[in-house]
């Protein structure tokens, strides 16, 4: 599956406060606009708390855009309506539900019948690789099989865009890079279009076609690189072996000093 | 997410949900535990017995074991005792299925609106820092001296407390979940189905296990004010004569109705635990 010329999802100069009416309103988000190609994956980087869940939040419906614009599959997003596949930290499993059910949940509250759903959560589960374990209770899964049946709740219902939010960060080294490596193909094979949100420059540069660097809060594109090997090295693992993985490393990781550096001059300033 | 906590800290009688029990290594270890629990009780008839010996206790301050078991016998035998331990069973059973199924009903449903939510929420915590059973006078009034007033008392403590814990619960459910669900564009009713009730469970569990001994304090309390049968009138009624053996025989009729009402909350827990 290759990067089509499609936009599915596009953000023009969207702009998030919060508390707008209040004598303290808190800018989140400035103007942030980016756009995302069918089967991309976009990564977002930016140090911590620079608003980039803010930003999930209005791309996924949840809180409103004080300006600007943010359209899915070209229908401009006004409230929460299952457009978006959501992937947090927490894998948020369900422990009352066992594993082929926690898969479901999207198709459920879509109203899909409940046998389509159980059939389609389990071709999900034996294709990649849970076989065996459908019937498990998340208690007894590791972190790292957590996050794939997370992944799958997410698939199942076929959103257009899948939006990760630092899904790998619990994980321990090892479990992380393996999964990396598991989405990766997984969202490739799926043909999906996906916002990565991380901390690690690693994890954007080997996971993503393209990085998009934020600034402090309130957050603004600062650059965008594009990866120079596009889909032909797909293993995370390889991708650090590339002589220009180090180079885009570097200069990502001084552009994001250069931005806390400006922080730390702001706080001193204010002090 | 502020009023939650507000909640918790004026709360005094909310349990954290309960840590999942260890199992027994191996059935010997129980029989041994078992026999250790039996010879708990043996101790305890043992030093009473020597301090009546002694003249350290006084019978008619104390009772004596040979006189209870007397007692025991004979309300056995002419059918008092089973007369009252019926009729406070009662009570109690019917006045905590009230309450409990009524209080995690409506604790539950005051999630769909945060509205109300607030506007009770000081009722809220009014009603969880009163005692309880100052409220039992009153039912009286309203209920009649009968059985009725007793099931009333037993069903209104137990509403209030299973009815805050439900709400407690629902107020614990991972924000995170809801905004998934949400992202999904699930309808509140979805959320509430899916999500939020099965989340309440542990919390309205525990909530069950709480008012066990509520429903035997009002119950056993409505009795001591006005009544004719039960336990309660029995042991009350024993007292102002100093019968301290019939006291005796109450008092442990009633930790015997205790003890069945944990074991069948025990095993409504395991049930609920197995469909998890």
């Amino acid at each position: 599956m290759s990067i089509g010329q499609e936009t599915v999802l596009e953000a023009n100069e969207a702009r998030v406060v919060y508390n707008e009416d209040s004598d303290n309103p808190v800018e989140a988000v400035r103007s942030i606009s980016l756009d995302l190609r069918k089967g991309e994956v976009l990564a977002l980087v930016g140090p911590s708390g620079c608003g980039k869940t803010t930003l999930f939040n209005a791309i996924a419906g949840l809180i409103p855009l004080q300006g600007g614009r943010v359209s899915v599959g070209g229908i401009e997003v006004e409230k929460a309506s299952g457009h978006v596949g959501y992937m947090l930290q927490k894998d948020l499993l369900l422990p009352w539900r066992s594993v082929i059910d926690n898969v479901t949940l999207g198709l459920e509250v879509r109203g899909k019948p409940k046998g389509e759903a159980k059939k389609i959560a389990q071709e999900l589960i034996e294709r990649y690789g849970l076989g065996g374990f459908e019937h498990s209770k998340p208690s007894g899964l590791s972190g790292g099989m957590r996050q794939r049946v997370a992944l799958m709740r997410t698939l199942a219902f076929e959103p257009e865009v899948i939006l990760l939010d630092e899904p790998f960060s619990a994980l321990d080294f090892q479990t992380r890079i393996l999964l990396q490596s598991d989405v990766k193909r997984i969202i490739r094979e799926e043909g999906k279009s996906v916002i990565l949100i991380t901390h690690d420059i690693g994890e954007a540069i080997s996971m993503a076609n393209r990085i998009v660097v934020l600034t402090n809060r309130p957050a603004t594109v600062k650059t965008v690189h594009e990866v120079p090997w596009g889909d032909e090295v797909t293993d995370p693992v390889a991708v650090r072996d590339r002589p220009e993985y180090q180079e885009m490393f570097s200069t990502i990781w001084q552009e994001l000093e250069l931005t806390n550096g400006q922080q730390g001059k702001t706080m001193k300033g204010a002090a | 997410m502020a009023m939650a906590t507000d909640i918790g800290e004026a709360k005094k009688q909310t349990a954290a949900p309960p840590a999942p029990k260890r199992r027994p290594r191996n059935s010997t270890g129980r029989l041994r535990i078992m026999a250790y629990q039996v010879a708990v009780l043996i101790a305890i008839v043992a030093v009473w017995q020597i301090g009546l010996w002694t003249g350290t206790l006084k019978p008619y301050v104390y009772g004596t074991p040979w006189g209870v078991m007397q007692a025991f016998a004979e309300q056995i035998a002419n059918g008092t005792l089973l007369r009252h331990f019926w009729v406070t069973g009662q009570e109690v059973i019917i006045g905590f299925v009230i309450g409990c199924s009524l209080g995690s009903l409506c604790g539950l449903m005051l999630w769909l609106s945060p509205l109300w939510a607030k506007i009770l929420h000081p009722y809220m915590i009014a009603l969880n820092g009163v005692p309880k059973i100052a409220l039992a006078p009153l039912i009286i009034v309203w209920f009649g001296l009968g059985m009725e007033s007793k099931i009333a008392i037993a069903a209104i403590i137990t509403f209030i407390v299973a009815f805050l814990q439900a709400y407690k619960g629902t107020q614990e459910v991972d924000q995170d979940l809801i905004r998934l669900m949400k992202s999904l564009g699930a309808t509140q009713w979805q959320t509430f189905r899916k999500i939020v009730m099965p989340g309440s469970v542990p919390w309205i569990v525990s909530a069950l296990r709480l008012n066990v001994g509520f429903a035997l304090i009002g119950a056993v309390v409505g009795e001591y004010i006005s009544a004719e049968e039960g336990l309660g009138y029995m042991v009350y009624y024993a007292g102002q004569l100093y019968d301290l053996d019939s006291v005796w025989v109450g008092i442990f009729s009633l930790m015997f109705m205790a003890l069945i009402l944990e074991a069948v909350v025990a095993r409504i827990e395991k049930m609920l635990d197995m469909e998890k």
